[in-house]
């Protein structure tokens, strides 16, 4: 053949066959629902009691270049200003300084959050066999990737152009010191990767994200913003936009395995145990962080929650789904009275054990007692009375040798911690509905402060092994557990955590505490 | 100082037991005996409670590198650390398994095999499979009726002596 004839073929060949010029993001993906498994010997390396259809379809229909292009772009605008603009106008140094520490506890333990969920939705990518479904998966998998680090970031920018950075930089290091880790590990970690793979899909993004994220990652840029911190909602609302997706995933596992006959049998069970274990964390753990880390108040925790985890998740969202069979979870009447007193009954032990935390606290103010009492009427003479001998104690100066733990011994108020939960509660000083429940098992004291909890330990009681601080550190005095657990600042002896964050108050020291000879005691061996 | 976290005297004792297992036999022995007295819901004693975790590890380190020794690579892949077939091991406890219906029966069948078989005395790639296959029939016979008894009842059924509450 000559080369003209050869020219003249190939042309007409692309006459009538056109090689693409580009290709559209939905052709792309047309063509990746193309490549189907095997599954009839493909199967998944994790448990799970469904079976997730292989027909499931998927709403974002994202593909890696669109997925990377859209993402650099909100990168763009998150990083340049807070490496530009807010650097400039010294935002870290006007962040309110209780919300400096809060956005330790926040950020630090949101990261933990993000980076359990890049392990929840690889799982969950294994698990599916609908290639559109395994696509939604993978599209978050990276997008938890992404906010693993944007979460690290904010304790960095923290660290690096901020107030006090001990606690910011470095928070892991602490982590077994303090209960509030352990709680935030039950509902972080073990409830989204382990047990079955749709249970954990449940308790990440049908709970975790479509009804804790709103308060959690939404309301938190509100109450940041109030307190003069632009640097959290600069980039949570940036997280935030990705949670559509997640969420999204989360209604397509339901609906995934919405004709599997499992779904009838396991469906609510599963959705009620991981809306208690999220709910029993995150609501007085939230309600705490805003009104008690904050100064300036953006409204009270009970109207966010009833807005936002009530009517928003437990009403509208969910009765979206009713039509593949999923229910209100039974417990949710139960969560909605937590959500009244339980923040302020954690509150009140969380101050007491301020020095095994990684952050410093405050008592509220006459103002703020002002605005709690206006809010939950009821709360002077319950709570206020008892900040007010504290501090007339002297609980903030460490020449004063007094520690409000001892104010809870020498009253006989016992501090026990929830085996499933891990949440610390007082019944004798509880106005919320935690109620105390002792079981011997096996040679073994467990206890549990509520009736959820204990049945999901009855039915299951090898997930919540675990130590808790009265079973780890029984008997040894409490500066000598700080310091072996890392609980002090770079110069060696003064802490991390403190019960103030006045500039011009004294920083207690290992030796403050030492003095005080606080001997940690597990109530449960007295019973 | 007392009963330190990471370093204390527990811990050294039994670094030293440890460092003393020069066989196969031995070690697959003490990790076996170490498992049922020390870890689980149902073991025998809470007396290491604070250091259990840390031991097995160490124990289970020694057994696989002992493995690593006496197995050829056929053997590593294929047999338990006791020298049986890992595939029939796995599938007589995947029968009886399969065989009950009552949750507790499919808790002791499940937790038994983890006691019994964790890696590394049973290969990984047998153990995982194994693991899921297991997890998956406890997990459906649990969900089965979750609310059906009441608290008071069920505290019976698992056996629990009720202290307060
Ligand atoms: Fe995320
Ligand atoms: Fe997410």
């Amino acid at each position: 053949m000559s080369i003209s004839a050869a020219t003249k073929a190939a042309t007409d060949a692309l006459a009538a066959n056109r090689a693409p010029v580009s290709v559209n993001a939905q052709e792309v993906h047309r063509w990746l629902q193309s490549f189907t498994w095997d599954f009839e010997k493909n199967r998944t390396k994790y448990p799970t009691k469904y079976k997730m259809a292989n027909e499931t379809k998927e709403q974002f229909k994202l593909i890696a270049k669109e997925y990377a292009r859209m993402e650099s772009v909100k990168d763009e605008r998150q990083f340049g200003s807070l490496q530009d603009v807010l650097t400039r106008v010294d935002a870290g140094n006007r962040v309110h300084p209780k919300w400096n520490e809060t956005m330790k506890v926040v950020s630090n333990f949101l990261e933990v959050g993000e980076y359990n969920a890049i392990a929840a939705t690889g799982m969950l990518w294994d698990s599916a066999s609908a290639p559109e479904q395994k696509n939604g998966y993978l599209a978050q998998v990276l997008d938890e990737i992404r906010h693993t680090n944007q979460c690290g970031y904010v304790n960095y920018y923290f660290t690096k152009h901020g107030q006090d950075p001990a606690g910011h930089n470095d928070a892991r290091r602490t982590r077994t010191i303090g209960p509030l880790w352990k709680g935030m590990k039950r509902v972080f970690s073990d409830g989204f990767i382990s047990g079955d793979a749709v249970e954990c899909s449940i308790n990440l993004q049908l709970v975790g994200e479509a009804c804790f994220t709103n308060p959690l990652i939404v309301a938190v840029t509100e109450w940041a913003a109030a307190n003069g911190d632009e640097i959290t909602p600069t980039v949570f609302l940036s997280i935030e936009t990705d949670e559509l997706r997640h969420m999204a995933n989360g209604y397509q596992t339901v609906v995934s395995i919405a004709n599997d006959e499992a779904a009838s049998k396991y469906l609510n069970t599963d959705l009620n145990n991981a809306f208690w274990t999220q709910q029993k964390y995150f609501t007085p753990v939230l309600g705490m962080a805003f009104e008690y880390g904050s100064h300036f108040k953006v409204e009270p925790w009970v109207k966010t929650w009833n807005r936002w985890v009530y009517e928003d998740w437990g009403g509208i969202w969910i009765g979206r789904l009713g039509k593949y069979g999923v229910e209100s979870p039974r417990s949710l009447r139960d969560a909605k009275k937590d959500a009244y007193w339980a923040h302020h009954d954690l509150f009140l032990i969380a101050y007491a054990l301020w020095p095994t935390g990684f952050f410093r606290l405050t008592l509220p103010t006459a103002q703020e007692a002002e605005w709690f009492e206006a809010n939950y009427p009821g709360w002077y003479d319950h709570y206020g009375k008892i900040y007010d001998e504290w501090r007339a104690r002297g609980c903030e100066d460490p020449a004063s040798g007094f520690l409000p733990l001892q104010w809870f011994m020498e009253n006989n108020h016992q501090i026990y911690i929830d085996r499933v939960s891990q949440v610390p509660f007082c019944p004798t000083l509880s106005k919320g509905a935690s109620t105390l429940r002792v079981h011997e098992w096996n040679g073994k004291k467990h206890s549990f402060s509520d009736e959820w909890g204990e049945r999901q330990w009855l039915t299951e009681p090898e997930r919540y092994e675990c130590q808790n601080i009265w079973e780890q550190y029984e008997g040894r005095e409490l500066s000598e557990v700080i310091a072996e657990l890392h609980g002090v600042r770079s110069d060696g002896k003064t802490l991390i955590a403190q019960p103030h964050t006045n500039k011009d108050g004294k920083l207690w020291t290992l030796d403050d505490l030492k003095r005080i000879d606080c001997v940690f005691k597990d109530p449960l061996k007295a019973l | 100082m007392a009963n330190k976290i990471h370093d204390n005297s527990i811990r050294d004792e039994w670094t030293q037991k440890i460092g003393a297992l020069n066989t196969l036999a031995k070690g697959v022995e003490a990790l076996d005996t170490f498992r049922h007295q020390y870890t689980t819901p149902f073991r025998n004693s809470y007396d290491l409670e604070l250091d259990w975790g840390w031991i097995e590890l160490k124990l289970e380190e020694k057994v696989a590198l002992l493995k690593h020794k006496e197995f050829n690579d056929q053997q590593f892949l294929n047999q338990t650390a006791y020298g049986a077939d890992a595939q029939k091991e796995a599938d007589t406890v995947i029968a009886k398994m399969a065989a009950t219906t009552d949750k507790y029966e499919a808790e002791r069948i499940h937790i038994g095999f983890r006691l019994k078989f964790k890696p590394p005395i049973m290969p990984v790639n047998v153990f995982q499979d194994t693991d899921r296959i297991l997890g998956t029939k406890l997990m459906e016979l649990r969900n089965i009726g979750y609310y059906d008894l009441p608290l008071a009842e069920l505290r019976k059924v698992r056996g629990v002596r009720v202290i307060t509450g």
